[in-house]
């Protein structure tokens, strides 16, 4: 039996997806004032496009819609937005930068809280109740 | 690790030193003589930081090289002061000035308190935005750090 079945690190990949949002935002709330800088995002569904090529051969679908979640680092995903919204031609929405900030803090919280769960019911397995 | 809070620092340190120069403008707004050219004093001139992104530096170009995606960036730097030289200063007249020119008029520093003010509400708010991604920051380590403790 697989003890940790996957869920410590399918948590791990979310929580590197996270602080790379994170790292994101810094970095373009750090430059609202830079002319000519254009914000940067993560693309979540280029990043899933990566991990679903990055599916190992080993695994064996029993139907072709199945994929296998690999664990990789990586920091791909990050992608430049084109447009302005300021004539000095900077694009950061502050409004945005901050919601997507407030959005990725509860989500980090709410992965935290997960594994924190995930090692409270092994640990609790470990004692016997 | 603490990338994030590496960005957020250069952009407060950013910031202040754009502040800086502000109330260096609004301090001097009224000097007449800020240096001596020609055995003539020159009136103060406005100041102005230019900002610039950091980062685009060597991993940058390698990334780019190797057909990898865009880097996140290291925030952002004060490339150079600029003086504004191209702006005539209000001339006032005062015969009596010791700073008079022949006609009897001063020229004043090309300081526009109204736009400093505007450019230290601006300067205010995005420290106060990188304070909130500081904060936001350090409330999601310190709950990283929670993690394996019940």
């Amino acid at each position: 039996m697989n003890l940790f079945s996957g869920t410590i690190s399918q948590l791990e990949q979310g929580l590197a997806y996270s602080s790379l949002n994170q790292k994101v935002i810094a970095n373009n709330v750090a430059n609202v004032d830079t002319p000519g800088y254009k914000s940067k995002d993560v693309n979540f569904e280029r990043m899933l496009q990566d991990e679903i090529q990055m599916t190992s051969s080993s695994f064996q679908p029993s139907n072709p819609k199945h994929f296998e979640i690999t664990p990789k680092q990586s920091t791909s995903g990050v992608h430049q937005r084109s447009f302005s919204v300021r004539e000095n031609g900077n694009g950061v929405d502050m409004d945005r930068e901050m919601a997507n900030l407030a959005t990725n803090q509860i989500y980090y919280d709410a992965l935290i809280e997960r594994l924190s769960g995930k090692f409270g019911s092994l640990n609790s397995v470990i004692q016997g109740g | 690790m603490f990338q994030s809070m590496n960005i957020t620092a250069s952009a407060l340190t950013t910031q202040r030193l754009r502040m800086d120069v502000i109330s260096s403008n609004m301090a001097n707004v009224d000097t007449t003589r800020a240096t001596f050219d020609d055995g003539e004093w020159q009136p103060y001139k406005r100041k102005s930081v230019v900002l610039e992104t950091k980062g685009e530096g060597f991993s940058s170009f390698l990334n780019t090289a190797m057909n990898r995606d865009e880097s996140v960036g290291n925030g952002v730097t004060v490339s150079s002061i600029i003086q504004d030289d191209e702006t005539p200063g209000e001339l006032l007249y005062d015969p009596d000035h010791p700073d008079a020119n022949e006609d009897g008029y001063v020229e004043l520093p090309n300081v526009d308190p109204l736009r400093e003010m505007v450019d230290l509400m601006s300067a205010t708010r995005s420290y106060e935005g990188n304070v909130t991604v500081f904060n936001a920051n350090k409330s999601m380590m310190m709950s990283a750090l929670q993690i394996g403790k019940s």
